[in-house]
């Protein structure tokens, strides 16, 4: 165990000394911004950004509607309302898990929108890289805890298990925690306005 | 597997991916509920479950995790439930096929909200499509329902 903390030391002591590890530690923009242009095209595409919408009323979007549409059935339209309107909750028609018909509805695990706040639907790289860090529009998370949420909550989970015909979302919930960890550790810098 | 319909208990032997609609109708013969899209997009098939409104056309019976109310399990032709009584004096019906998914989500709907507005109705009725087109009467009943069920 000594042995060991004496090694940790040692190891710990030659990369505060290395030149390399310093630079290593100054935050690194252009890979944090390499890092955001993957998180971006996540976060952007249809199968994430459909339910992070402003008004309540999630998108239908994807090769197999033909087009992009509003939820129809009037759902939505109460941006307060994450979990439906009485008589019609999400849960009425979306289950645990995806049918298994292309397009019968998809399902996971407590099915139900992202506050507006986090809306995503529409918006530029810059626009969404300053709102997730910001906690009064991410949920009131800490990078970290973005991170983790990423990579274990369920319903995340699902854009990458979209059930049958539907395409996933790009890259996978690991990746795209490791990516917001690479952001993170760069200082997570956002791209300027165009 | 063991299911509670309409406060009894059913012993069926299926597989665990079957829809509950059709557990319902081939299994143990309520035929009330209604086979419509098969895809949860029409409603016909709507029944309660812990009173909540579930499309039991794509709900497999594996994913059932609680009480279940169909129509029959509402009211009876001799002791109708007030929105029962509410679609016949509004006369609701015109082919009928789509009223029991009908009749159920405008029951979980006065369970939740009393006293619904004309958009509250519209928004919870909205996923029970009705190809007759009676939308009017359909938001008139659950108005005399609500009005039944409130006393009024």
């Amino acid at each position: 165990m000594r042995a060991s903390l004496i090694k940790i030391a040692a190891v710990g002591a030659f990369l505060i000394s290395s030149p390399n590890a310093q630079e290593a530690e100054a935050p690194d923009e252009a890979s944090g911004l390499a890092a955001w242009a993957k998180i971006y095209e996540i976060f952007s595409d249809e199968r994430c950004a459909s339910c992070h919408v402003a008004d309540g009323r999630p998108m239908w979007s994807g090769e197999h509607y033909g087009g992009t549409y509003k939820h129809p059935m009037y759902v939505g339209g109460s941006p307060e309302l994450l979990l439906g309107h009485p008589g019609l909750m999400c849960t009425t028609c979306h289950m645990a898990e995806n049918a298994q018909k292309l397009h019968g509805p998809p399902g996971a695990e407590v099915w139900h929108l992202p506050p507006a706040e986090m809306a995503w639907w529409g918006k530029s790289s810059t626009e969404i890289c300053e709102q997730v860090k910001d906690p009064t529009r991410n949920g009131g998370r800490t990078l970290a805890e973005l991170q983790s949420h990423v990579a274990e909550d369920p319903l995340v989970a699902w854009g990458w298990a979209p059930g049958p015909g539907r395409k996933p979302a790009p890259y996978s919930a690991k990746e795209t925690a490791d990516f917001l960890v690479a952001w993170s550790a760069s200082g997570a810098p956002c791209p300027p306005a165009d | 597997m063991q299911l509670t319909i309409n406060g009894k208990n059913h012993e069926v032997d299926v597989d665990p991916e079957t829809p509950l609609l059709w557990v319902l109708r081939d299994e143990v013969g309520l035929t009330g509920t209604k086979f419509g899209c098969g895809i949860a997009m029409c409603g016909a098939c709507t029944v309660h479950v812990n009173g909540q409104p579930r499309r039991s056309c794509s709900l497999p019976v594996k994913l059932v995790d609680g009480d279940i109310t169909t129509i029959e399990g509402i009211g009876t032709p001799d002791a109708m439930n007030a929105v029962q009584e509410a679609w016949v004096e509004n006369q609701v019906a015109q082919c009928g096929f789509c009223q029991s998914g009908q009749i159920m989500t405008a029951a979980a709907l006065l369970s939740m909200n009393p006293e619904p507005s004309d958009d509250d109705i519209d928004r919870a009725m909205s996923g029970n499509i009705c190809r007759c087109g009676t939308y009017p009467r359909i938001r008139a009943a659950v108005h005399a329902a609500a009005a039944k069920m409130r006393g009024a």
